[in-house]
C-alpha cells in the first residue's frame, strides 16, 4: 500500500515538472509565433529566416559578446541587442521595403528564403561549424519541496510574461505602436492619417527581431549553438500560430503553450522521439477541422 | 486655396485623367460629379498624393504639393476620406478618432475637445466609442470617417462617395453632417458623389466630369436647372 503511494507522489511530481517545462518551452513557442505575426502582420509576408534570426542573435551574443569579448552576459545581452536592432534596420530597408511592393510575393519570399541561407554560411565562416554552449549561463535548478525546476524554464517564463506584457502595453498606448496597429489593419488608411507606411515597417520588423533575439538569448542553455538550432522552434512557433488563431497575438500565445505543455505529456504516452511529431500533428488537425484556431478569432476586414 | 493645372494620371499604361484643372477657393463647397470611371477618385487622390500625376502642378496655399508623399500631404491640412469609408477594423470608435489626429501634436484637452465635437455631431459614435469599428453598421462607419477626417483640424477635407451604400435617411443624415463641418468651421470641402442631386443641393460650385475629362464646371444651381445635366445625372 505505502509502496502504491510513493509512486502516485512521483508521479504527480513528474506531471509538475513537465507542466512547467513545458510551459516554458510553450513561451518560447509563443514568442516565435509573436516575432513572425508581427511581420506578417504588417507587411503581408512570412518571413523565412526568422529562425536564423534567432540562430544569429544566440551567435553574436554567445559567441562575440560572452566567450570571444568575455563581456558579463548582462552587458552581452544589452550589446546583441543594439546589434540585431541595426541588423533588423538593414533587412527591413534591403529586403523587406523593396520586395514587398514587387509584382508577386513571391519574389520577397524568395528573398527571405534565400537571406536565412546566407545568414547560415555567413555565421559558419565566422564562428566555425563546431557547435557550442555557453558554460555556466542559466544552468542549474531550483527546488520546491520535491520538484526540481530548471533554472532556465523560470527564466523564460518570467522574461517571456514581461515581454508580452512590454508588447501589449506597447501596441495600446503608444503612438508608434498605435500606427503598428493601423498599418496592420489598412494600409491606405494609415498613409491618408499621416502615417508613413514604409517607415513604420521598419519599425516592425526592427521590433521581431528584436524579439528574436530575446528568443536566441534564452534557449541558448537548452539547446547547443549550432546553425540549425532554431530551425524546430521555428517551425513549431509557426504550428503554435495556426493552433491558437494565425495572425492574432493573444491566440499565438494561448497555442504556444498548449502545443509546449501537449508536448511535454506526450511524452508519458509516446516515445520521446515522437515528442516533436505532435506540434505538426496537432497542426494539419487544426487546418483540416478548425483553421480559425482555439480561440476562433476571425478578422474582420469590413 | 487649392489649384489644380492641366494634370494627368496613368495607372500603369492607362491614362485615366486627361488635363484636368480646376480650382477651390476659400470657404466653398465644390462638388465633383460624374459616372462611374470617370475619374473622380483619381483626381481625389492625386490630390491627397496617393496617385501621382505625369505632367501638371497641384498647388495648395501657393505651394507646389504634387511630388508630396501621401502621409506628408496631411501634414500641409489636406484630409482626404476615402470611398468605401477605410476604417481601421479592429480598433475602437475611440481609437480611430485618435489615430485621426495621429500628424498633429494636441494636447489632451485639445484631443478631447475635436472628440467632444465628433460626438455632438453624431450622437451614434459616443453610444459605441467602444466598439470595435468593424463591428459598426455601413452609415456609422460613415460617419467615423467623416469625423476622423476632422479629427486633425483640416485646412480643406474631402468626402469621396460619403452616400456609397447608405440608406436614404441615413444619406442625408451625412449631407446634413457635412454642411454643419462647413458651417462650423469654414474650412474648402470638396464632395464627389454620384448621387448628383444631393451633391450639388448643398455646393457652391459643380465640376462635371467624363472619362477623365473635365467638361463642365459652373454654378451648382444653375447647373441643376441646365437641361443637359438633368438629362445625364438627374435623371430628366
Amino acid at each position: 500500500m505505502t509502496i502504491w503511494k510513493e509512486d502516485e507522489k512521483t508521479m504527480l511530481e513528474s506531471v509538475l515538472q513537465l507542466i512547467v517545462s513545458g510551459i516554458a518551452m510553450g513561451f518560447i513557442y509563443a514568442l516565435v509565433g509573436i516575432e513572425y505575426t508581427l511581420v506578417w502582420n504588417s507587411t503581408g509576408l512570412l518571413n523565412f529566416s526568422h529562425d536564423k534570426f534567432i540562430m544569429l542573435s544566440a551567435y553574436i551574443f554567445a559567441g562575440t559578446f560572452v566567450i570571444r569579448m568575455g563581456l558579463p552576459p548582462a552587458i552581452g545581452v544589452i550589446a546583441s541587442l543594439l546589434v540585431m536592432f541595426l541588423f533588423g534596420v538593414l533587412v527591413a530597408v534591403g529586403i523587406f521595403n523593396p520586395l514587398r511592393s514587387m509584382a508577386s510575393p513571391i519574389f520577397a519570399v524568395m528573398g527571405t528564403v534565400v537571406l536565412g541561407r546566407i545568414l547560415s554560411e555567413m555565421v559558419r565562416l565566422i564562428w566555425g561549424p563546431i557547435p557550442f554552449t555557453l558554460p555556466n549561463y542559466l544552468t542549474g535548478t531550483y527546488q520546491v519541496g520535491n520538484i526540481v525546476i530548471g533554472r532556465v524554464n523560470i527564466w523564460i517564463i518570467v522574461i517571456s510574461s514581461l515581454l508580452v506584457a512590454a508588447l501589449q502595453i506597447f501596441f495600446k498606448t503608444t503612438k508608434t505602436g498605435k500606427a503598428m496597429r493601423c498599418v496592420q489593419q489598412n494600409k491606405k488608411a494609415a498613409t491618408l492619417m499621416g502615417i508613413d507606411v514604409s517607415r513604420n515597417i521598419v519599425f516592425t520588423i526592427v521590433l521581431s527581431s528584436l524579439v528574436c533575439t530575446v528568443i536566441g538569448m534564452l534557449v541558448i542553455p537548452l539547446f547547443t549553438v549550432d546553425t540549425a538550432m532554431a530551425n524546430m522552434i521555428g517551425l513549431k512557433g509557426f504550428s503554435s500560430g495556426v493552433i491558437g488563431g494565425f495572425g492574432y497575438l493573444p491566440g499565438v500565445i494561448a497555442g504556444g503553450v498548449f502545443l509546449g505543455v501537449l508536448e511535454n505529456f506526450s511524452t508519458l504516452v509516446l516515445p520521446a522521439v515522437y515528442k516533436d511529431c505532435v506540434g505538426f500533428v496537432l497542426m494539419i488537425i487544426f487546418l483540416l477541422v478548425r483553421p480559425s484556431g482555439i480561440l476562433g478569432h476571425r478578422k474582420n476586414l469590413r | 486655396m487649392l489649384k489644380i493645372n492641366k494634370i494627368d494620371v496613368f495607372y500603369g499604361k492607362v491614362q485615366a485623367l486627361f488635363d484636368v484643372s480646376m480650382e477651390i477657393n476659400d470657404k466653398e463647397i465644390v462638388s465633383i460629379i460624374g459616372a462611374n470611371g470617370a475619374g473622380k477618385s483619381t483626381l481625389m487622390k492625386a490630390i491627397a498624393g496617393l496617385n501621382k500625376a505625369s505632367s501638371g502642378t497641384i498647388e495648395f496655399m501657393g505651394e507646389e504639393i504634387g511630388n508630396v508623399r501621401a502621409h506628408k500631404i496631411v501634414h500641409r491640412g489636406i484630409v482626404y476620406v476615402p470611398e468605401g469609408r477605410e476604417v481601421f477594423p479592429e480598433m475602437s470608435v475611440l481609437e480611430n478618432l485618435e489615430m485621426g489626429a495621429f500628424n498633429r501634436k494636441f494636447s489632451k484637452a485639445e484631443l478631447n475637445k475635436n472628440i467632444e465635437e465628433s460626438y455632438a455631431l453624431f450622437p451614434r459614435l459616443k453610444e459605441r466609442s467602444k466598439q470595435l469599428a468593424g463591428t459598426l453598421s455601413g452609415g456609422e462607419q460613415q460617419m467615423l470617417a467623416i469625423c476622423r477626417g476632422m479629427m486633425s483640424d483640416p485646412k480643406l477635407i474631402m468626402f469621396d462617395e460619403p452616400s456609397l451604400g447608405l440608406a436614404p435617411v441615413t444619406v442625408s443624415e451625412m449631407f446634413d453632417a457635412i454642411v454643419k463641418i462647413h458651417e462650423v468651421r469654414k474650412i474648402p470641402v470638396i464632395i464627389v458623389e454620384q448621387n448628383a442631386f444631393m451633391a450639388m443641393s448643398i455646393s457652391d460650385r459643380t465640376y462635371v466630369m467624363e472619362v477623365g475629362h473635365m467638361v463642365q464646371c459652373g454654378n451648382s444651381q444653375e447647373l441643376l436647372n441646365s437641361p443637359t445635366i438633368k438629362k445625364a445625372y438627374l435623371g430628366g
